[in-house]
């Protein structure tokens, strides 16, 4: 018998019976009580220890796994109890917890103790067994020791009032609690292995193929796993992240926020949308050391040359706000009178010939994605039409994050900077201290009054003193014109319907074990 | 048509490769004259659908897509160019040098050969580029070095078939200097299967160039290539498809156009190469 079935036709039919799913439209990933939701990581993980983790990846797991003294509420800045029955500020040094009993670690490394607290927070406020200290240790600077009171009782003895303590160190992943038990026994493997308390016990992980995170049987809390596994696949890319969740892959990812439209219009296909307005921040950095910059009417004119509207259109897409100052919307701080500096070529000329100055030619220094290097060309074209040649120097994030070290920020003129922040506003004004030039202080302005507030904000409780002094710092940086603000960005999700996810009000933090079907 | 160029215009693939690289040729050199400024920024005019005004649309700045195509496309034509004549004329003058020399210098070329070409070509231009930074100066150097070993090889290779050819023998017995040897009788006789090499390497050249250009690592803006300029429009697609069309359909219709001008080239150079029909 012969068959008349060409390679023609087998292509053929293959191809039709591929584009069928497509034609009747892709179904949504299911979220079901009780079952198993895939949902996407931005990037595999690189470190468990919470005191060494690279990123948000790691922390967003670290904080589904582990049990914290106090936590987040769902979606919120505001905070409630988590592993402790109790957690109480008795003055401005000292908090005071006590534990809830029972609450056992993964692995059958026994219940959790004061000790255990004293253990996991204490490691921020030494050396470790290399000498150095651990790169989280910051979040944890104000504090002295832990004072183990009971098995379930102690008291966090700090060496100032330090209100970010609580937002950056407590309720953040540093804040989350170990067995000293199972961090002596697993050695390295830490960074590899999570044991907590939490709802979800970390199962299972396979290098750039998935982290499967179950269901925790002996979790004694109110909010029990809703689902027997979360499985967490590392697709880096955020277009083939798009792709999967349209093909119901995934149940959700983050994507692009251009890609805004495109996930308004799978609606139909089961995908919701959630967007969060970022609390990062990129801007413009005009180094006040270098050459003709160093005069203050000509970074008034970059300032009042570039068309920061343009660049939100051109480089995002429109699909961000734009930022006047230093902290979002969202932080304690925030400057709602920030001046907005609408492009004014004339004036710029104006300023410009002022200050005497013609045929400046600058660098303008940018990693080399796609958005930085259309902001870079639009600021490059606005310049030009006053005056400023500008080259662009765009480079890889190797070489660009290094430029944090050995004073190399000396030879920069102006640089696009994404920097990430944290809830408490000291996190974002730590980095524009005069002790950070040469470190990460790119535009290296020094100013003894902002140096003085950063340390007096970070070291009162007064949430009204706190916005006023973050207020007067951002002034005072308006006032050096070096820096020109872009956006406070923002993070946008598709999800499928069946699912109910949470995050934080930054966008990059998600709570996974409040993750639940819709 | 007789001679060369006729051999080459029967062939059905040639006379398909001439007509594609004469529409390339056309895009890169003719065509700029007749669009506007590649690099002028239009925010709100960006992603325009193609047009009369702008016929391949707008990119995300506004700026007019054919025009940065015809810019692209001549940015990798020169490039290619540069880069061929480059690792040419070092294979070249490093596989003459390893035939006629002593056998110490032949196999150190030969080594060095070997060595370079250990490196899939992606990777060792990725090294170069990632070790000494971007830019285009460092690009064509760094493709360059890649392509080099392969003239290197074929020169090598001819020149010492020709070694002890009775012509070579009796220039050397004439006491006729080593380089005017080389210059009057060695190259006039392997130049034509260097240029056939040369035409086929065309295509790679310029895919390589637009990979590195895609990952950030190649021609830096404002300036633009065909890999930079699929590199925004897939960094854009979920806002317009266009963008992506006219790079993809330049770079698709060079390489393939140099691809079949090569061939026939090869074919009528060395006919014992044809393939069968």
């Amino acid at each position: 018998m012969t068959s008349d079935f060409s390679r023609r036709h087998f292509l053929l039919t293959s191809a039709a019976a591929g584009l069928v799913p497509f034609a009747l439209g892709l179904p949504a990933a299911r979220a079901a009580a009780g079952g198993t939701v895939t949902l996407r990581l931005g990037d595999d993980l690189s470190n468990l220890d919470p005191a060494y983790r690279v990123g948000t990846v790691e922390g967003n797991i670290l904080r589904a796994v582990c049990q914290q003294l106090a936590r987040f509420k769902p979606g919120s800045l505001d905070w409630e109890p988590d592993a402790a029955k109790t957690i109480t500020q008795n003055s401005d040094t000292e908090i005071e917890f006590e534990l809830n009993p029972g609450q056992m670690f993964h692995g059958g490394y026994g219940e959790m103790t004061a000790e255990d607290v004293k253990f996991s927070f204490e490691r921020f406020t030494k050396p470790d067994k290399t000498g150095a200290m651990v790169p989280y240790a910051d979040d944890f600077a104000a504090l002295d020791h832990v004072e183990v009171t009971g098995t379930y009782t102690g008291k966090l003895i700090l060496k100032n009032p330090a209100p970010a303590i609580w937002t950056i160190g407590i309720c953040d992943a540093s804040g989350t609690i170990l067995s000293k038990k199972a961090f002596e026994a697993l050695g390295d493997k830490v960074a590899t292995q999570a044991i907590g308390t939490g709802p979800y016990l970390f199962k299972e992980w396979k290098a750039r193929e998935h982290v499967i995170l179950a269901a925790n049987p002996d979790y004694k809390g109110a909010d029990t796993a809703p689902f027997a596994e979360l499985t967490l696949k590392p697709i880096v890319e955020n277009r083939t992240a798009l792709l999967a969740l349209m093909a119901g892959e995934v149940a959700l990812t983050e994507t692009d926020v251009t890609a805004e439209d495109e996930l308004a219009k799978a609606k139909a296909n089961g995908i919701e949308t959630l967007k969060i307005d970022g609390i990062d921040y990129t801007w413009i950095a005009i180094n006040v050391q270098k050459g003709p910059l160093a005069d203050l009417k000509v970074r008034q004119a970059i300032r009042l040359g570039i068309d920061v509207q343009s660049i939100l259109e051109g480089a995002y897409g429109g699909k961000v706000g734009r930022a006047n100052a230093l902290l979002a919307p969202a932080l304690l701080g925030y400057w709602a009178d920030a001046p907005v500096y609408n492009r004014d070529p004339a004036a710029a000329k104006a300023l410009l010939a002022e200050a005497g100055q013609t045929g400046i030619s600058l660098t303008f220094t940018c990693l080399n994605d796609a958005i930085s290097q259309a902001t870079a060309q639009i600021v490059q074209a606005n310049l030009a039409e006053i005056g400023i040649t500008l080259t662009i120097n765009a480079i890889d994030p190797g070489a660009y994050w290094a430029m944090g070290s050995g004073d190399a920020s000396k030879d920069l003129d102006l640089t696009l900077i994404p920097y990430t922040s944290k809830f408490d506003p000291g996190f974002q004004t730590q980095w524009f201290v005069s002790a950070q030039v040469g470190v990460w202080n790119w535009q290296r302005w020094k100013n003894a009054e902002f140096d003085t507030l950063h340390k007096e904000a970070g070291s009162t409780l007064d949430k009204a003193v706190r916005q006023e002094k973050y207020v007067r710092m951002q002034q005072l940086l308006d006032e050096s014109a070096s820096c020109v603000w872009i956006t406070h960005g923002a993070h946008l999700f598709g999800y499928a319907k069946t699912l109910k996810p949470v995050m934080l009000p930054d966008g990059t933090d998600w709570q996974l074990r409040d993750f639940a079907p819709a | 048509m007789r001679g060369f160029a006729g051999r080459i215009w029967r062939e059905r693939g040639g006379r398909t490769g001439v007509l594609l690289v004469a529409l390339v040729l056309f895009i890169a050199l003719i065509l700029p004259f007749a669009t506007p400024d590649p690099n002028k920024i239009d925010v709100p005019a960006r992603f325009l659908p193609p047009s009369l005004h702008h016929p391949l649309g707008t990119d995300n700045l506004g700026r007019d897509l054919l025009a940065r195509v015809t810019v692209g496309t001549r940015s990798a034509l020169w490039i290619a160019c540069v880069v061929i004549a480059l690792s040419m004329a070092g294979g070249l003058a490093l596989g003459v040098i390893a035939a006629l020399s002593g056998r110490l210098v032949d196999r150190l070329v030969t080594g060095f050969c070997d060595i370079v070409s250990a490196f899939p070509s992606y990777i060792l231009v990725f090294s170069l580029v990632a070790l000494y930074g971007a830019g285009l100066g460092k690009l064509v150097v760094a493709i360059a070095l890649a392509f080099l070993p392969q003239f290197a090889r074929i020169t090598r290779s001819q020149a010492l078939t020709l070694r002890h050819r009775p012509f070579i023998e009796s220039a050397r017995l004439m006491g006729l200097p080593a380089t005017t040897i080389i210059r009057r009788h060695v190259l006039p006789n392997i130049v034509g299967p260097v240029i056939v090499l040369a035409s086929m390497n065309i295509p790679s050249v310029i895919t390589t160039e637009a990979a590195m250009s895609f990952i950030g690592l190649g021609v830096q803006p404002p300036q633009t290539s065909l890999g930079t300029l699929i590199r925004d429009g897939y960094v854009f697609l979920d806002q317009s498809w266009w963008p992506i069309i006219g790079a993809v359909a330049v770079l698709a219709i060079a390489t393939l156009g140099c691809t079949l001008l090569g061939e026939a080239l090869r074919d009528v150079v060395d006919p014992k190469l044809r393939r069968e029909p």
